[in-house]
């Protein structure tokens, strides 16, 4: 007994004095939406105090060691990664904490001493498919582009000045996001899913869901308010979206959610909290049981919100929430800004993409649009038409990289500024491209994929926006955080699926059956003229009659002659 | 490739066949096509349907949907609600419903610009729309369920409890969350008026003539659409479940889809039939198959018109597979409780969880086929040699008549070498007599001269084409009504270019009239070929009418004879079949009434009938008014133009046989 404890204790210590310096949070936020909905984000933030430029991630504590290899092999200043099934509605739920378009969605900022970015790049992105069990590996540079406004570095960084050319940006919305991915995303927290909230990720229950997506964030932070020496952060999140009709019951409970209710806090953990957000309560009004352990109020950008506080201690918690009454519809107002994009026009020849962008605000708001379109969908900029309400918007600015065939996608990055209270369309047409036959995948008839466009702005108000403000790295750090400058948000369109012409691949039994024949029966003739003399021969004006008659008379005398060799030895 | 290597093909063996017995072998061709025809609906020569998507799995899942209580609910409070609205559809109600259930619900404005008659008149209309979002997918993919909304006041039966099974079934899938495909239930007005001004704003293209049509904007949207069903329920009670497939131009649904739907049916207890008529079994050969070959033949009917005979025709144009289903309430039986909204609920769901089961868009199993019954078709493979051979008949005609002139004209000039010595002073003599003879010696092909009338008569064509908007322009300033102005005005420009071979000038001259007639063939030759290639049953049709008329047709001494061909050739003009169809009809479907009564009902049928084929080219782009003005008509004239060309001159037969 003495032996074990002392073993412990000498454990517990080596872990202290080594890497006393980092800390994990827990938190689970959630929030009824206005619609038949409700939203759980699980927010799990390792802060690491040490500096990404000399670390060698060779012994770590809480940090994901897996990651960190990762991080420091292929010289990684900032990293995000999100897996995605499903799509956020933006008009009717608001804003997500993150967001994520569906499919998988990488953007990673190289560091300023990378030498080749597009190779690291390519091993990066092998080594995170390896790492969390995604098709990542399909991303290269003909897929990637760097965009110059939509993806700025989100931790520290030690000039004015940034260049994209260290950026990476992919995303592939085929992507399928399902158990084989969360299981080792969960080995990377530091209770893994056996204590803590993270043992309410159940797959038999979080993937009957409208919405739900994975991510991890990478980003150097500043240690204090001074920033005189840096930290490292990850955030791993999950985002989930329920629905009441699916659930069966518009009361919910964490059991009902989760399969079963929370265990206890993870003991690693600094903190374990779970925050619901009540403001909702005043046109819908539930009642939590148990009671919160307090209630906190966030003001921001001039909207108030009131959350009920529980912090998870070492024993089980059961939330439920009962609603006292039923069948009220509400109105809802849609959100600031949100967006949709379709495709237009039919046929296999050409077609077009349409972004729409919604501004339901009084005032103009500045936007930049990023899209990025794979080479096999040739875009013609010059078809490119921005209309607001009607009348043409031009726009602050453009850039574009037209694409290479098989080589880089195309890239397009508008600055728009929005007229008040407006809708508008952004519009290009495209021609559809004949791929090779091997180009194709398995299900070809399936169609081909358009990944979604990014609309990044700065909103002036907070109305639905849940998102952590640039210093925070918890969700405690977004209440009361009201920023001068605005507030971030990024809105992520659908995916598209477009039919290019696919060649009747079902088929190839015949097509190796005609192949074949047309071969074979070109093959004589043309034999026959390039390999054979040809003579003239005399005309033969013989009847039939006379021609048997003469080959009897030849068979005959051969007879004779037989005949007579036969005789003559003798 | 004995034929590509044989250097001496020109003058061969093939060739003198052809110009001995090419008239009889294209009779041959074109009897032997249309027997083929009339076989493909025997049984033993046709195939039975069969799945060929696998990823369909069809039926495999139990079905859930009893919320019949709920159906029929809606159906009586939908009942009330119609009262109200004499004209349009309730949408305050519909949405309402909608948004209970919990879809997306969004309205969609349109407008009509008549594109015929003096004003503008313009009609408006207003669809409703609500999409289930699916669990599992991001909008990349949705299926449509539609319904034409008919208010009391239309004369077409009402479709009220389509809309109460839309509803029901709404209400049950959103509870699902199994859904990988959005589903948008679609309700329209204005029968195809709708539909089309709903998917021309879906994908945000023009179909029809431009500002015909003005589609106008939708706000939500579910990504590519893989199929559509489209209900009319005409009752509660369904007897049976009758299931229309031609489309727009002619255009079919995946087999497979078809094959889904009958499945369905038949695993409901739901008798299904296919253009009004079960499928049938007498265990007696002929019996059977005429049986079979009158449902066929009901297809391509319908088929040949180009007009879709459901609102899911409209879907085909961009790669949507859709079909109608249409339940009639058989009021005799009502003692059989099969067709009550249960199980049309549950056919309902069992084809939208296969379709939701797709990996990839339809691309197995034939777009092309016809249906003799609904468990036989005849593929493309099968039929398309019936309309080859009633072509190729047209195209043997060609080369047996381009060879003969050839062979002519080669013996003309050997004739003439020998001759020319002798007979030189002769010929310059003859020349001032008859103009005839000298331009049968000179045997000039004159290509301007027949080029001009090529251009002449489809430069006509389009003209036609293009003339109804001025045509009622004009009649209206006479008062006249826009059915019978267009009527009389292509009834005038018909008599007019009757006059057309007086100014052909070339009409005496044998060669070039001889190349007139074999560019003429070969263009319905392939003008057949093409059409039924995409339509099989306009093709096959035309072909029909047209191939032994054409095979007959040659310009003749005989007088009577000539006119014999002319009379006829006027009966086969265009305008002047769809008169005689359409009186026909109305004699067939009015028996009794008097002459006078008789033919004042189908004159005004004839104009209406003309009317909505020209609207339809308008609104729709249905294509059967454009081929008859632009190949038709063009080609018809060609002919009688050479109706009145001089026919083969005396002398060559005495030269040919001399030759031979």
């Amino acid at each position: 007994m003495n032996i074990k404890t002392f073993v412990i204790l000498i454990l517990s210590n080596c872990s202290l004095i080594n890497c006393a310096s980092d800390s994990f949070t827990e938190e689970l936020l959630i929030k009824p939406l206005y619609t038949d909905q409700i939203y759980t984000h699980f927010h799990f933030s390792t802060i690491w105090d040490t500096d990404v430029y000399t670390e060698k991630f060779q012994h770590t504590h809480l940090f994901p060691r897996a990651l960190g290899e990762i991080i420091k092999r292929h010289n990684v200043q900032e990293l995000h990664l999100s897996l995605t099934a499903g799509l956020w509605r933006y008009e009717t739920w608001g804003y997500p904490i993150t967001s994520a378009p569906p499919g998988a969605e990488l953007w990673v900022w190289f560091k300023k001493d990378t030498e080749d970015v597009d190779k690291n790049w390519k091993e990066l992105a092998n080594s995170l498919s390896g790492l969390i069990c995604a098709s990542l590996n399909f991303i290269d540079t003909s897929n990637s582009i760097s965009p110059e406004y939509s993806f700025r570095p989100n931790g520290v960084i030690n000039d004015q000045y940034v260049n994209s050319s260290y950026l990476r940006y992919s995303a592939l919305p085929r992507e399928i996001v399902c158990t084989e991915n969360l299981t080792p995303w969960k080995k990377l927290l530091p209770c893994e899913s056996k204590k803590g909230l993270a043992s309410l990720l159940n797959s038999g229950y979080i993937y009957n869901t409208r919405y739900h997506s994975l991510s991890i964030h990478f980003r150097p932070i500043c240690k204090d308010l001074e920033c005189g020496e840096t930290s490292i952060e990850v955030k791993q999140y999950v985002d989930l979206v329920y629905d009441y009709l699916i659930l069966g019951a518009r009361n919910w409970s964490i059991r009902r959610l989760f399969g079963q209710g929370i265990l206890g806090s993870c003991p690693l953990a600094k903190s374990s909290t779970v925050y619901v957000d009540t403001s909702s309560n005043s046109s819908l009004p539930f009642d939590l049981s148990p009671e919160p352990d307090e209630f906190v109020y966030s003001v921001r950008g001039g909207y108030e919100t009131k959350f009920a506080k529980y912090e998870v201690k070492n024993e089980s918690l059961s939330l439920y929430a009962s609603y006292l009454e039923n069948g009220k519809v509400l109105i809802h107002s849609p959100p600031v800004l949100h967006a949709n994009q379709y495709l237009t026009g039919y046929g296999q020849e050409f077609g077009g993409i349409v972004t729409k962008v919604y501004n339901n605000h009084w005032n103009v708001i500045d936007v930049v649009v990023l899209q990025n379109i794979p080479w096999y969908i040739p875009i013609y900029l010059h078809t490119l038409k921005i209309n607001s309400n009607g009348e043409v918007l031009k726009p602050l600015f453009i850039k574009y990289i037209p694409g290479k065939l098989r080589k880089r996608p195309y890239y397009v990055e508008i600055v728009l500024r929005l007229p008040p209270r407006s809708t508008t369309s952004i519009s290009v047409n495209f021609e559809h491209v004949f791929l090779k036959w091997t180009e194709y995948p398995p299900d070809a008839s399936h169609g081909f994929y358009i990944s979604s466009s990014v609309i990044s702005a700065m909103l002036p108000l907070a109305r639905n926006i849940t998102g952590l403000p640039q210093r925070g790295s918890t969700l405690s750090d977004s209440f009361n955080s009201s920023s001068g400058n605005g507030y971030f948000v990024q809105v992520h369109t659908e995916t598209m699926v477009v039919t290019l012409p696919t060649p009747d691949f079902s088929m190839p039994y015949n097509v190796i059956c005609l192949a074949c024949t047309v071969v074979a029966l070109a093959f004589g003739p043309l034999h026959n003229i390039t390999t054979k003399r040809l003579i003239l021969k005399p005309e033969n004006n013989e009847r039939l009659i006379d021609r048997v008659k003469h080959r009897l008379c030849l068979l005959v005398s051969k007879f004779k002659v037989r005949k007579i060799e036969n005789v003559e030895p003798q | 490739m004995g034929i590509l290597t044989d250097p001496s093909a020109g003058q061969g063996k093939i060739t003198k066949i052809i110009i001995k017995y090419y008239s009889k072998i294209s009779v041959l061709m074109y009897v032997g096509g249309v027997m083929w025809f009339f076989l493909l609906a025997y049984s033993p020569l046709n195939a039975g349907t069969y799945f060929s998507e696998n990823a369909l799995l069809p039926g495999l899942v139990k079905s859930e949907f009893r919320d019949e209580s709920s159906a029929r609910q809606y159906f009586d409070e939908l009942q009330d609600e119609m009262k109200l609205y004499e004209n349009s559809i309730p949408y305050p109600w519909i949405l309402a419903k909608f948004q209970q259930i919990g879809l997306d619900t969004y309205t969609h404005n349109f407008t009509l610009n008549y594109p015929l008659g003096k004003a503008n008149i313009k009609y408006a209309g207003k669809n409703v729309y609500g999409i289930l979002r699916a669990a599992r997918a991001g909008s990349t993919e949705s299926l449509v369920m539609s319904v034409p909304y008919r208010p009391p006041s239309n004369i077409h039966p009402s479709t009220a409890s389509s809309i109460a099974i839309m509803l029901a079934f709404a209400k049950h899938a959103n509870r699902q969350k199994y859904w990988s495909k959005d589903i948008i239930f679609l309700i329209t007005e204005h029968e195809q008026l709708g539909v089309q001004a709903w998917l021309e704003a879906y994908y945000n293209v023009v179909c029809g003539h431009r500002g015909v049509l003005d589609h106008g904007d939708l706000r939500g949207r579910g990504g590519a659409i893989q199929a559509a069903i489209n209900l009319e329920f005409h009752d509660v009670n369904i007897a049976k479940m009758d299931i229309k497939v031609e489309g727009l131009n002619g255009q079919l649904p995946n087999l497979d889809l078809f094959n889904l739907a009958t499945r369905m049916c038949s695993k409901e207890g739901i008798i299904h039939t296919f253009k009004g008529r079960e499928n049938r079994s007498y265990r007696q050969g002929l019996k059977d198959w005429s049986y079979a070959f009158e449902t066929m033949m009901y297809m391509v009917f319908t088929q040949a018109t180009g007009i879709p005979n459901g609102n899911h025709g409209l879907f085909h144009r961009f790669g949507i597979q859709a079909l109608t289903l249409e339940g009639i309430s058989d009021k005799k039986s009502h003692y059989s409780n099969h067709g009550n909204l249960l199980s049309t609920g549950r056919v309902l769901e069992s084809i939208f969880r296969s379709l939701n089961n797709l990996l990839e868009r339809f691309h197995q199993s034939y777009f092309f086929y016809l249906l003799p019954s609904s468990d036989r078709f005849v593929s493309i493979g099968l039929y398309i040699p019936s309309i080859c051979l009633i072509a190729g008949a047209l195209f043997l005609k060609a080369c047996g008549k381009w060879f003969r002139l050839y062979q002519y004209l080669v013996n003309l000039s050997e004739h003439g070498n020998n001759s020319d010595h002798s007979h030189a002073e002769d010929v310059e003599l003859t020349s001032d007599l008859a103009i005839q003879e000298n331009v049968n010696t000179n045997a000039d092909i004159n290509l301007m001269q027949i080029f001009g009338v090529l251009f002449f008569t489809h430069a006509v064509g389009i003209i036609i084409m293009n003339s109804p908007k001025v045509i009622t322009r004009i009649g209206a300033e006479y008062n006249l009504n826009t059915e019978t102005s267009v009527y009389g005005g292509f009834a005038l420009m018909f008599a007019i270019l009757l006059f057309t071979p007086l100014f052909v000038r070339i009409k005496s001259c044998y060669n070039s009239m001889t190349v007139l007639h074999v560019i003429s063939l070969l263009e319905l030759g392939t003008v057949l070929i093409c059409l039924s290639m995409y339509n099989f049953s306009l093709g096959m049709l035309l072909g029909t009418i047209y191939v032994p008329m054409l095979l007959f047709i040659e310009p003749r001494y005989c007088r009577i004879l000539s006119c014999i061909q002319k009379f006829i050739w006027i009966i086969t003009h265009p305008l002047v079949v769809l008169t005689f169809i359409v009186f026909i009809f109305t004699y067939i479907n009015f028996p009794g009434e008097t002459f006078k009564e008789n033919f004042g009902r189908s004159l005004a049928a004839t104009e209406h009938a003309l009317i909505f084929s020209i609207v339809d080219f308008m609104i729709y782009s249905n294509w059967l008014y454009g081929v008859v003005c632009c190949v038709i008509v063009p080609n018809w004239l060609c002919f009688w133009s050479i109706l009145f060309s001089a026919p083969k001159p005396k002398t060559d037969s005495n030269v040919t046989k001399k030759d031979n």
